[in-house]
Order: C-alpha cells, then sequence, then structure tokens
C-alpha cells in the first residue's frame, strides 16, 4: 500500500488505512512531541491528540501540501497549544515568535572570553540543554537541526515567515551555546569540588 | 564588517554560505571563530539525535478505540484483516527461536523423506529421467565412462528427489517447488502415524498446520501472479521451514508414543 492509496482509504474510513498511516509517521510525530515536552507521558497524549485531529480532518485533506507537512503542522500546533495552557511564567511564545529588535532574544557577548564546546557536547546534555529552551525556539531548532526539515517547511508548519524561521533557528542555537557553556562550567565547577575534598573524607 | 554585523548576517542567512565580507572577518576575529566553530559543533550533535522513537503500543490501541467510538472507522475489516493476516503471519515466522529451530528441522524433514523414498513406488515422472550407472571399483580402474541408462543399477543408493514434471523437455523445478513437494510427501506419513492422542498440543499441532498450508497455498497463488514478489517469495520460504519444523514436531510425538 503506498501513502496515496492509505489516505484515500483512510478518507474512506478503512481501518487498516488508518493504522498504515500511523505506522508511516508515528514515530517522527513521538519524537517530536517528547522533545518539544520532555516527558512520555504528556508526549503519548500529545501524539494521540494530534493524530486524532488528523485522522478527524483527513476528508478535507486535497494534498497541496506534503501529508507528512500537514501532519506534523497539526502536531505542532496541538503542542504548542498544549505548552500555551500550561503558561510557564519563563516560557514566553510571543517573544520567540515574533522578531522583535528590542526583545530580540539572545545576545552574544562580543569579545568576551567564550568557553569551547567542541568535544564537551554529548547527546544528553544537548538534549538537557533543548528542553530549556523557549518553546518557539525549541520548535524551529527541533525541526530544522534534528528533524532535517527546511525553512520553507518550517514556515509553512508554524504559519510565519521564512526569514522569520531562520531568525528563531539562529536564536535557539546562540541559547542553546549559552545554555551548554554554564552546564560545562557546572560539571567543571562540580568537578574541582571533588578534587579538593580530601581523600576518605564523608561528604 | 564588524562582530554585530558577522551575527546580523548569521541570523539572516545562517552558516551555509558566507559572504566574503563575513569571511574576511572570521579570518581576523578569534572571538567570532570561536562563535561559529560553537554553532557548528551544536549542529553536529542535533544531527545524532534520533529523528524517531518507538512509541508504545498503547497509544494506536487507545486511538483506534477511539476511531471506532466516533465511527471514523466505517468499512468492515475483511480487506483489513487479509492484509494484517499477511503482515500478522509475517511477524510469527520472524522470531529467532523458531529461525534457529527451522534449520534442524528442515534437515530432519528431508532426512526423513529421503529414507522414506525407496519403500514407495517413485513417482511416475522419475522414472522417465536418465539415471546415471554407478561404477564398480574395477570399471572405474578400467576407465569405463558412465552412460545414461534407463535401468537403475542394482546397488544405487537413493535416488535425487523426483521431479514432478509430466514431460521430460521441462525445465527442472525451482528450490521452492522442490520443497513444497518434500514437505508434501512428509506430511502424507503424519496421519498414519499415531500422534499424541487428543491432547491440546495434538489439536494445536494440526490447526497450526492448517493454517500454514493455507498460508502457503495463498503465497503461492501470489507468486504466480506477481512473480517479482521477492517479499512474498521470502515469506513462502520461511513457511516452508516452519512447515518442516511442524512436522518434525508432530513425527516426534508419533514416535514417542509407538
Amino acid at each position: 500500500m503506498t501513502e496515496a492509496e492509505a489516505i484515500r482509504l483512510a478518507q474512506a474510513g478503512n481501518a487498516a488505512a488508518f493504522e498504515f498511516l500511523y505506522q508511516l509517521h508515528g514515530r517522527r510525530v513521538y519524537a517530536l512531541c517528547l522533545r518539544m515536552v520532555g516527558n512520555p507521558a504528556d508526549a503519548e497524549d500529545l501524539m494521540q491528540e494530534a493524530f486524532l485531529q488528523l485522522f478527524r480532518k483527513i476528508a478535507t485533506f486535497r494534498g497541496e501540501s506534503a501529508f507528512s507537512t500537514w501532519l506534523h503542522r497539526m502536531t505542532v500546533n496541538v503542542v504548542l497549544m498544549r505548552l500555551r495552557k500550561k503558561s510557564l511564567p519563563t516560557d514566553s511564545l510571543e517573544e520567540t515568535m515574533e522578531p522583535d529588535a528590542e526583545n530580540s532574544g539572545p545576545k552574544r557577548d562580543v569579545g568576551a572570553p567564550d568557553l569551547r564546546l567542541a568535544g564537551a557536547v554529548d547527546r544528553v546534555n544537548l538534549e538537557r540543554s533543548i528542553e530549556q529552551l523557549p518553546p518557539g525556539y525549541r520548535t524551529v531548532f527541533v525541526l530544522h537541526d534534528v528533524q532535517g526539515y527546511e525553512h520553507n517547511e518550517i514556515a509553512d508548519i508554524m504559519g510565519c515567515s521564512v526569514g522569520n524561521s531562520k531568525s528563531q533557528l539562529h536564536k535557539a542555537r546562540t541559547r542553546l551555546r549559552e545554555l551548554l557553556q554554564e552546564e560545562i562550567r557546572q560539571q567543571a565547577r562540580e568537578e574541582r569540588k571533588a578534587a579538593k575534598t580530601p581523600t576518605g573524607s564523608l561528604e | 564588517m564588524h562582530c554585530k554585523e558577522l551575527e546580523s548576517v548569521l541570523e539572516a542567512e545562517g552558516l551555509a554560505q558566507l559572504s566574503k565580507d563575513a569571511r574576511l572577518h572570521l579570518a581576523t576575529c578569534g572571538a567570532c571563530q570561536g562563535y561559529v566553530a560553537d554553532l557548528n559543533t551544536i549542529i553536529t550533535a542535533a544531527k545524532t539525535l534520533p529523528t524517531e522513537v518507538n512509541p508504545p503500543d498503547r497509544i494506536w490501541i487507545s486511538l483506534r478505540a477511539q476511531l471506532e467510538a466516533e465511527g471514523l472507522i466505517k468499512e468492515p475489516v475483511e480487506v483489513a484483516e487479509r492484509f494484517s493476516w499477511w503482515e500478522g503471519f509475517g511477524a510469527w515466522l520472524k522470531p529467532r527461536t523458531l529461525a534457529a529451530a527451522t534449520v534442524a528441522a528442515f534437515v530432519l524433514a528431508t532426512a526423513i523423506y529421503v529414507t522414506r523414498v525407496p519403500r514407495n513406488n517413485p513417482p511416475e515422472a522419475a522414472k522417465n529421467q536418465p539415471r546415471v550407472e554407478t561404477l564398480s571399483p574395477a570399471q572405474t580402474q578400467a576407465g569405463v565412462s558412465v552412460q545414461p541408462s534407463s535401468v537403475p543399477p542394482a546397488n544405487s543408493g537413493p535416488s535425487p528427489a523426483p521431479v514432478p514434471s509430466k514431460n521430460n523437455k521441462e525445465l527442472a523445478p525451482s528450490p521452492s517447488e522442490s520443497a513444497s513437494f518434500t514437505l508434501d510427501q512428509a506430511e502424507l506419513d503424519v496421519p498414519n502415524m499415531q500422534l499424541a492422542g487428543n491432547s491440546q498440543v495434538d489439536i494445536a499441532l494440526r490447526q497450526n498446520l492448517r493454517t500454514l498450508n493455507a498460508f502457503i497455498a495463498e503465497c503461492e497463488l501470489h507468486l504466480k501472479q506477481n512473480p517479482q514478489d521477492e517479499l512474498a517469495r521470502e515469506y513462502l520460504n520461511t513457511a516452508y521451514q516452519q512447515k518442516a519444523d511442524l512436522l518434525a514436531a508432530m513425527m516426534e510425538g508419533g514416535r514417542g508414543d509407538n
């Protein structure tokens, strides 16, 4: 069965076609949800909600865009809606989605000595840092640098311009750099502290 | 170009293709070199993150229940069952434990057939096949060449697998056809042997054999219509191996009760 056939059959209510589409796209959708919310329980809820919305609206799909783009758009909307409802004080969606010369996100401290990341970034600390990004930055970064979407696709998914997508991506990367540098400094502090502890002392 | 200008360029255009001015600035500014290097480190690390993660099975189960409850699943599942039965059988055939057992069982089934053949009349087609006369040591030393003969030598060993073809001019059977014939012959012995009574194991084994035969028949029919379908061919070959395993298990149970 091809994807196009499965879509046609699903529009007619065929159970196997629904399952085929779920199996075809489910792993990427789940990975996206998991990275966006950081915990499996919420990711499962969001994934189910995204597919429910997809299957409820599948009769309206006309093929103007790629099916995966349409699905990921729904997924991102579902995730951002959930994050908006949670409305954490530190996460400002408006700040991250609208380019603003006054509040244009993280600024690089030009001229200051920087801690180099080469050789110090691993999967664990990168994932941890991604979780700390504001939702808008996180979405663009995950879609582009992790999932491999192009800016025009991200613009389509998120309903923004290509320029905005590029800007948000750059800010996301700059912010990640700050988070990773802080994490590496924190690790170095802990190692120095541990090294100073006399041998045999109880800590 | 200054550092802030470089940052604006990076924000607008990314890291892929930098302008000449940007590259000139990078060549002379250590801080910006470090900055760009760090961004590249992050990009490289991000590419190593998995793009797919397996969701728990319960998500689909719950989702499907919701789709049925909302009436979004409308059609009966006949086509779906046929599709999923094929897929489900493929999953049944995959476990490594079964695969490990089938290799030995296939050898056993072939050995059973080979030792059984001299007790039965060879198939009609096999009589028409040319047989190679076995040379005695004396003939070998004398350099006597072997000629095809229609009369089988007295002390010939077990004959090769008989060819289930009606016409000598037809091509030799494919490995699949030979395997199918071998297994069908072995299966003839099963009803003649005293199996393990009417135990649940015995009933299950017979049921499995019926299911397997139906699947093999479907695969063979499908392959006749779609000879290029390699997946179906793989399933068929694996099904033959499973049948050999099953027949071996059934015969083992029968011999145990004799």
